[in-house]
Parts: C-alpha cells; sequence; structure tokens
C-alpha cells in the first residue's frame, strides 16, 4: 500500500530529458494535465553550468557529476548467457543522466537523420542482396515506420536545437559539400554549419582528394542567435571544448531545459517533481491497461500518482528496467526467443584512428565544440555496395576536435609506454598535433543479446538490478575492421601526417567491456515495429499489450544504425505524439491490432 | 621552522636521490606545506611519492610530486571519491572477467591504504632505488606480478597510476597541477575558454598562458581563493 494516493491526473511522464519534456510540451498544449516525474533535482543553464566553475574536467568529466549515482540504481553485466552477470559498479561504458534534462544536458550535439534504409533494414538488404545476405544469428527487423513518414519530424527537431550544417540532398537534389547519401529533406538546417579547425579540414581534404563525400557534421552546438519554433533563444557556440559530460552555459549547445522546459515551465497545465523516482507502473485488473505509477517523493514516502496515459521516457535503459519490474509486456527468453521485453539489445561499435602531425601543423585542440567534425559517409549504412562483404551495416568516419581536456586528451603514438619519463616526452609532444577520428558503426540485435532482471543484485530500492547481456556480433567485428581500415587509408592520406594508429574495440577475440567510455547509445530492448511477437509497441510507439502506455527513447530501435540516436529517436518522438494527440486521445484504443 | 609533522618535512624524509627534486620552489598548495596529511600516514606519503614520481619523473617539467601530486592524491582519498562515491559496493563480491569492471569490495581509500602498507612491506628498498630499478617494480605491479595479499596488484597499480595522472593535469583547485606544470606541458590555456576567433585561425600557436577555475589574472597563479581570504 503506497502511503499516499493523489488526485489522477490525465498523463504522467516518467523522465525529464529530451523525450520527456517534449513530451510534456506537446500534451500540454493539446489540453492535457501533465505531471512529469523526475528521479534528479532542478538545475538550469544559467544557474548550474556556466564557465569557468563548469569547466572542471576532474569533477564533469571523470567524477561524473552531471550523471546518474550507480548507488540509487544500475544493472549487471556479462558478455554471454554461461558467465555470471556482476553488478556495473562504476560507470565507463555509458553514461546515462539524471536530472532536469537528462542527458540531454550532458550529450555532444551531434544531431543525425537515419538513412531511408535504415528505417527498413531487414526488407532493404533482402530486396537488393537477396534473403542470404543477413545471418541467422542476427535479429534485425524494419522498424514499421518510414522515412518520409519521419521525415517532417526530424525536421522539426532541427528546429528545435537550431542545428549547424549544410543539407547534401535538398528535396531530392544532391548539394556538393553536404551529405549526398542522406534522404530527401525538405528544407536545409536552420543554422549554417560549424567553423573547423586544422586537423579536420586536413581530413577533409585527403577524403575528397579520394573521391569520398567529406561534409560538416550536423551540430546541435548552434552557430548564430537563434529562436526556436517554441520561442527560446540559443546563442552562438563559443568552441570552448567543455561539451560533452558538461552542460552549456552559454546556452549554445542545445539542450531540453533551454529549448524546451524554460517554455513550458509556467503553462497551466504543466507540472514536475523533482526528486521522485519511478518505481513501478501499476496495471489495471484486467492487465490491458495502466492506471499510474508509483513512486518515491521527496521525502521519502511511496506514493501513487493515477493517470489516464503513462508516457515512459526514463532513457532507454530504464524504461526497460520498469517494464520488467512492473510486469508490463513480456519478457524475452533466449532460450525459446520468445517475449519481447528486454529483447534486440544492441549499442554502437567503435573503432579509432590517430594521426600524428609534424610540427608545422598545430591543432589547438582545446578549442572543440562537441559536434565540431568533418564526416564521410560513404561506408554508413548501405552506401556501400555490401556484395560479398561478408556483413551487413557500416558506419560514418568523423574527425572530431571536440575537445583537448588535459587528463583525457593525452594522444601518443603506437609503441610510447603507458607511463614513464618516455610517456611524458611524448604527451607534451603530440598534445598540439594530432587528429581524432571515430568509426561510428552500426549495432545488429542478435537473439543473445538482450536485457533481463538480474537474480542477485539489488538497487536502493529493493528492485532487482537489470541484467546486460551483450557481445559484439561477429558481422558488427567485420564491419568495423572493414570501415577502420577505410579510416586509416584516408588518415595516411592527409597532409604533414608522420604516423597512424588505429584500434577497434570490437577487434576478433575482443570482449565488449563495461569499462572505458564507448557511447551512451544503449538501443532495443523495447523495440518498435508492426508485429506483437517481435515488438513491444506497435508502430506509433503504443504498447501492444497496454494501451495507454506510450514509450520514448532509443529502447524503440530494433538494433542500431551508424548514427546517434537522439535525432531518430526525436523524430520517433514527434510522430508518436502526433498519434497520441491526434487520433488516441479522442478515442483511447489499440491503434494497431494485433 | 617546519614542523616535523609537515608535509615538507615527511617529503623530505626521502632518500637523497629523490629529495633534489621534492623541494617545491612555489606552488599551488606551498601553504599546506607545513600541514600534516588529511588522510596519508608519514610512510605511506613518502612511499606514495617515489611511486608518482617514477610515473611522471622530473624532465624540463616538474615531477609528479613537485607538481602536488601527492597532496592531490590526499586531499582526493580524504574526500567523497576516496570514500567510494559513484561507486555500488553491494555484495556478494564474486571475481570477474576484465570486461565486467572493478569487483573489489574497496573504496578507492582502502584500496589505497591496502595497496601502500603491502606494497611497502613487499619492496621495502623502494625509495631508495634508483629510476630504472623503480621503474621495473612498477612494471612488474602493472603486471599484477607482485603479491599484495588481499589486493590484486593491478587494481592497485590502475588507482594509482589513474590518481597521479590526474593529479598533474587537474585543475590547481585540487591541489595538483601546481604553478599549472601539466597544462604548460602541454600547452592547455585552461577554464576561461572561449575561441570562437580564434578556432578557424590554422597553425597559429594560442598566445594565453593557463588560467585555471580560481585564476585571478595578474595574481599569484592556482593560489585557492578560499584560503587567500583567511590569511586576509
Ligand atoms: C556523454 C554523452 C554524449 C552524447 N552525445 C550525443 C550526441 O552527440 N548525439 C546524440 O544523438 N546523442 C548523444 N547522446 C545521447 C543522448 O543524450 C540521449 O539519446 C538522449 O538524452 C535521450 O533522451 P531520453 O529522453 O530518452 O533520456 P534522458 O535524456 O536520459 O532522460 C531520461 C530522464 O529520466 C530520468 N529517470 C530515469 N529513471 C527514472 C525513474 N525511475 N523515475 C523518474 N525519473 C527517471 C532520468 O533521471 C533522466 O533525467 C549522448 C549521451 C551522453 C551521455
Amino acid at each position: 500500500m503506497p502511503d499516499k494516493t493523489l488526485p489522477k491526473t490525465d498523463v504522467v511522464i516518467i523522465g525529464g530529458g529530451w523525450t520527456g519534456l517534449t513530451a510534456a510540451y506537446e500534451l500540454a498544449h493539446a489540453g492535457q494535465r501533465c505531471v512529469i516525474l523526475e528521479r534528479g533535482d532542478h538545475r538550469h543553464d544559467a544557474t548550474s553550468f556556466a564557465g569557468p566553475e563548469e569547466h572542471d574536467e576532474l569533477k564533469y568529466a571523470l567524477r561524473y557529476t552531471h550523471m546518474m549515482d550507480v548507488k540509487q540504481n544500475t544493472l549487471t553485466f556479462r558478455n554471454s548467457r554461461d558467465q555470471r552477470a556482476l553488478p556495473m559498479r562504476r560507470l565507463g561504458s555509458f553514461l546515462p543522466g539524471e536530472g532536469l534534462g537528462g542527458a540531454g544536458i550532458h550529450w555532444n550535439g551531434q544531431i543525425w537523420r537515419p538513412l531511408p534504409s535504415d528505417l527498413e533494414m531487414r526488407s532493404h538488404y533482402v530486396d537488393r542482396y537477396g534473403s542470404d545476405v543477413l545471418p541467422d544469428d542476427l535479429s534485425v527487423q524494419d522498424w514499421g515506420v518510414t522515412y518520409d513518414e519521419l521525415e517532417p519530424h526530424l525536421d522539426f527537431f532541427e528546429k528545435i536545437c537550431g542545428a549547424a550544417g549544410y543539407a547534401g540532398n535538398l528535396n531530392g537534389e544532391s548539394r556538393d559539400g553536404g551529405n549526398v547519401f542522406e534522404g530527401p529533406r525538405r528544407n536545409d538546417y536552420p543554422n549554417p554549419a560549424m567553423k573547423q579547425p586544422i586537423s579536420n579540414t586536413l581530413f577533409g581534404k585527403a577524403a575528397d582528394e579520394m573521391g569520398l563525400h567529406p561534409f560538416p557534421m550536423p551540430s546541435a552546438n548552434v552557430t548564430k542567435a537563434y529562436e526556436n519554433p517554441y520561442g527560446a533563444q540559443l546563442h552562438p557556440c563559443t568552441y570552448c571544448g567543455f561539451c560533452e559530460r558538461f552542460g552549456c552555459g552559454y546556452f549554445a549547445k542545445a539542450d531540453p531545459i533551454i529549448c524546451v522546459y524554460d517554455r513550458i515551465k509556467e503553462h497551466e497545465n504543466f507540472e514536475i517533481r523533482f526528486k521522485s523516482t519511478v518505481l513501478r507502473v501499476e496495471k489495471s485488473e484486467d492487465g490491458k491497461t495502466a492506471t499510474g505509477v508509483t513512486y518515491i517523493d521527496d521525502q521519502g514516502r511511496e506514493v501513487f500518482q493515477p493517470a489516464d496515459t503513462i508516457c515512459m521516457n526514463a532513457y532507454a535503459l530504464w524504461n526497460v528496467h520498469l517494464m520488467l519490474v512492473s510486469g508490463l509486456g513480456t519478457p524475452y527468453d533466449p532460450e525459446t526467443r520468445t517475449g519481447t521485453v528486454g529483447r534486440n539489445y544492441s549499442y554502437q561499435t567503435i573503432a579509432a584512428v590517430d594521426a600524428f602531425f609534424d610540427d608545422e601543423i598545430i591543432t589547438n585542440p582545446f578549442m572543440g565544440a562537441g559536434a565540431m567534425g568533418v564526416v564521410v559517409d560513404d561506408f554508413n549504412g548501405d552506401n556501400f555496395d555490401h556484395t560479398d562483404l561478408g556483413f551487413v551495416g557500416g558506419g560514418y568516419i568523423a574527425c572530431k576536435q571536440y575537445h583537448g581536456r588535459p587528463i583525457s586528451y593525452q594522444p601518443v603514438p603506437e609503441g610510447t609506454p603507458s607511463w614513464g619519463r618516455e610517456w611524458k616526452r611524448a604527451v607534451r609532444d603530440n598534445y598540439l598535433h594530432h587528429a581524432d577520428m571515430v568509426i561510428h558503426g552500426s549495432s545488429m540485435s542478435t537473439p543473445e543479446n538482450y536485457l533481463d532482471l538480474d537474480p542477485t543484485w539489488k538497487d536502493a530500492f529493493g528492485r532487482p538490478l537489470m541484467r546486460m547481456t551483450f557481445n559484439f556480433p561477429e558481422n558488427d567485428r567485420k564491419m568495423s575492421e572493414y570501415v577502420m581500415n577505410r579510416t586509416v587509408e584516408i588518415a595516411r592520406n592527409m597532409d604533414n601526417v608522420t604516423s597512424v594508429s588505429s584500434v577497434n574495440l570490437a577487434a576478433p577475440g575482443k570482449d565488449y567491456t563495461i569499462v572505458p567510455y564507448q557511447t551512451t547509445h544503449n538501443v532495443g530492448g523495447a523495440v518498435i515495429g508492426t508485429d506483437p511477437a517481435t515488438s513491444v509497441v506497435n508502430r506509433y510507439g503504443q504498447m501492444w499489450e497496454h494501451h495507454n502506455v506510450f514509450v520514448f527513447g532509443a529502447c524503440l530501435f530494433p538494433q542500431n544504425l551508424g548514427y546517434n540516436p537522439t535525432g531518430p529517436l526525436m523524430g520517433l518522438a514527434y510522430w508518436t505524439l502526433d498519434h497520441l494527440k491526434n487520433d488516441y486521445l479522442g478515442n483511447p484504443r489499440p491503434l494497431m491490432d494485433a | 621552522m617546519i614542523p616535523t609533522y609537515s608535509r615538507r618535512a615527511v617529503l623530505n624524509g626521502l632518500a637523497a636521490t629523490m629529495a633534489a627534486s621534492l623541494a617545491p620552489a612555489r606552488h599551488a598548495f606551498a601553504q599546506l606545506d607545513d600541514r600534516a596529511f588529511f588522510f596519508l600516514a608519514d610512510t605511506q606519503a613518502r612511499l606514495l611519492a617515489s611511486m608518482c614520481d617514477t610515473l611522471i619523473p622530473k624532465d624540463d617539467f616538474p615531477s609528479a610530486s613537485e607538481a602536488g601530486v601527492v597532496d592531490f592524491i590526499d586531499l582526493q582519498l580524504a574526500g567523497p571519491y576516496g570514500q567510494g562515491e559513484g561507486l555500488y559496493l553491494e555484495g556478494p563480491f564474486p571475481e570477474g572477467s576484465e570486461s565486467q569492471g572493478y569487483q573489489l569490495p574497496f573504496t578507492p581509500a582502502e584500496l589505497m591504504r591496502r595497496g601502500l602498507n603491502a606494497f611497502g612491506e613487499a619492496e621495502p628498498g623502494f625509495a631508495d632505488g634508483e629510476e630504472s630499478r623503480r621503474e621495473d617494480m612498477l612494471t612488474r605491479l602493472s603486471e599484477d606480478d607482485v603479491d599484495l595479499g588481499d589486493v590484486p596488484a593491478r587494481a592497485f597499480f590502475d588507482e594509482l597510476w589513474q590518481l597521479t595522472n590526474q593529479g598533474y593535469f587537474a585543475d590547481p583547485i585540487y591541489g595538483g597541477n601546481s604553478d599549472y606544470a601539466g597544462w604548460r606541458m602541454v600547452g592547455f590555456p585552461g577554464a576561461h575558454a572561449y575561441y570562437p576567433s580564434f578556432v578557424a585561425n590554422h597553425n597559429v600557436p594560442y598566445p594565453q598562458p593557463p588560467m585555471g577555475i580560481n585564476h585571478d589574472p595578474g595574481g599569484d597563479g592556482g593560489l585557492p581563493r578560499v584560503t587567500k581570504r583567511q590569511e586576509g
């Protein structure tokens, strides 16, 4: 029994990050009384993220001050089912958020759209290469929603962020200097592309000379004074180099506080309660709907908040955890390969290439921005012929200069000892003369990579921790090696380069490890689709089994694409909200037949 | 007169080879030199200084301990990080694979205390050794090739090396990187970061010297504001 039951609200939203605040904005304006429950605290760009105090590498980048607290909730991890999963005792591989704005505060702002073929992955590959192209151990599937359907919503999110870039496909017209592989866009980016330092410029030049198609990375680090469609004012980026893992006190990196929260916080239909951790979603007696959520409030009381509609916006991983501890949907069983909650968890496959310059090139790496990069998309998705390559998917190659923070940025050529006199000399000699390239690769879903509940360890609220079972599929190891080798070729062709080194985190024989940071692009586990046997939500983001529960975030991705997730997942969020507002609320029911 | 329990007194008790590098002329936490350590015992501090200075030895730029790294580590271990903030410490604690990350039941402070004590016993002559000998010993430590009882050598080494590196390069408000030793060495200008008109100036060295969070332009480097105010 809860300590307290509150009056019913129209909509309860779990989580106050990008998707949660956006859901509140759109639904409050549609006349719905919205309550957001956010486990973290209030904070604001103007008062919490100002320099120079914010520019503290130790505190924010290494002690994770803006991120979630593993003492409250974490997960257990293993590479395969025959291992015992153990707790992720400190953050590492990914850095989920907590507090107003969620991870949208400390993101980089690399803002992408999916390729049209990414959204119809299985049918696209089968159409082009025949049914043998997808190995049996991949559970790749179509999203059930197409690029053309998402395009207006992807476009709108770019406007919310004041995205900076240069269109490569404007209404079907291909434009040099943009991403010529992208799907047709109705509008160019609202702001011009970012400036580029010498490192990225030399990368672009080499790629261009090789016949590839370099373009500036699309960026939510804004380049001009800008007002977004909600009326938020954004300022030009200062290239301060404290972007990822930091909040932006300059109002220059689009984030959910300034772009959304400030424009809805005074609305009569809007309420947010901080320090309020949702423990579970409650179901009706017949199990067909949810009745509300039970949470621990800021005074430690267990409170029941009834609601007509429940929106799950707690970040990909914690949405799945909440479903598992609440008995929402049917948990996935890898033995029988039935059930869907936790199925098709996937990640991002990362490799890196370092190029070292002679002394003529001075890069000033500390002048950076989260999305200041030059990208080659020729080896992403199905932008290249996969015949006889033995894998599907791909990745973008980006030369980025996003920070020169001296604890984390210590590039040294291959063969340098990892400490001591020689190491010290190499750090000193190379700091100003290095280019950083990443291969940001797709991650295919498999029947053996999944999420369920751990039998041993509990969180601070007594709930079982979620258990993650994940290793890189063979497919992705080959993909990563292939695209990394293309990157090495570009790096070798760059002017003034004296040495090149590379590392593939998914190299053959190397297990995925939870320790070094890779990306906070955890995807899948509650995937979208048109078949209830292989998806948790229908193509509108509505749970098949509980029609008044709508799910947001990267947990919807059936497998991961080669791009960062926030553009695609916000496109999906606006798509879902569109159908929720205009179809569901007037007549609450399943929007698709099971 | 420096009290005998002071940091300078403790660190000056090192072997003559090391001591030369341990007389910091002026660094951010110089005002702490006549105070005791917060967390470290004197013998631990001396051993730690010689280990840190093997990891980051003196060359044209200061050694780790000259740059205040021992002070940094002492403060970190006494503070929230050392006491296990951001670390899930619920048992049981079975052994895991490398890919599963840290699985010991120790806070960083406990790990470092146990590690320093056990290493001090296992390698009693460490601080007096030649640099090459000290390097060999730390290499063995990093390869898990030293028996430290219930402390895995590699875990202790990893914590030690991380803290040392952080101390050399973190903002001077944390007690290390004194007089911006680490930042000067690489050319990092610091926390007052604003480059909209410079970022596209290719191959031009950035002319400004480093400035940390508490830096007073024209003042005395990294001295923390709070301390100065107290001094009146
Ligand atoms: C370091 C870093 C860099 C990134 N860079 C990029 C990038 O460049 N490009 C890109 O596309 N993406 C990037 N991302 C990913 C991006 O941040 C996420 O995709 C995005 O924030 C997801 O939005 P969300 O609303 O799903 O979740 P979040 O923004 O994380 O919000 C979820 C919120 O829910 C709250 N919550 C969780 N559980 C509960 C509960 N039980 N009760 C109450 N509240 C709860 C959390 O505290 C959090 O505030 C990055 C992420 C990180 C960490």
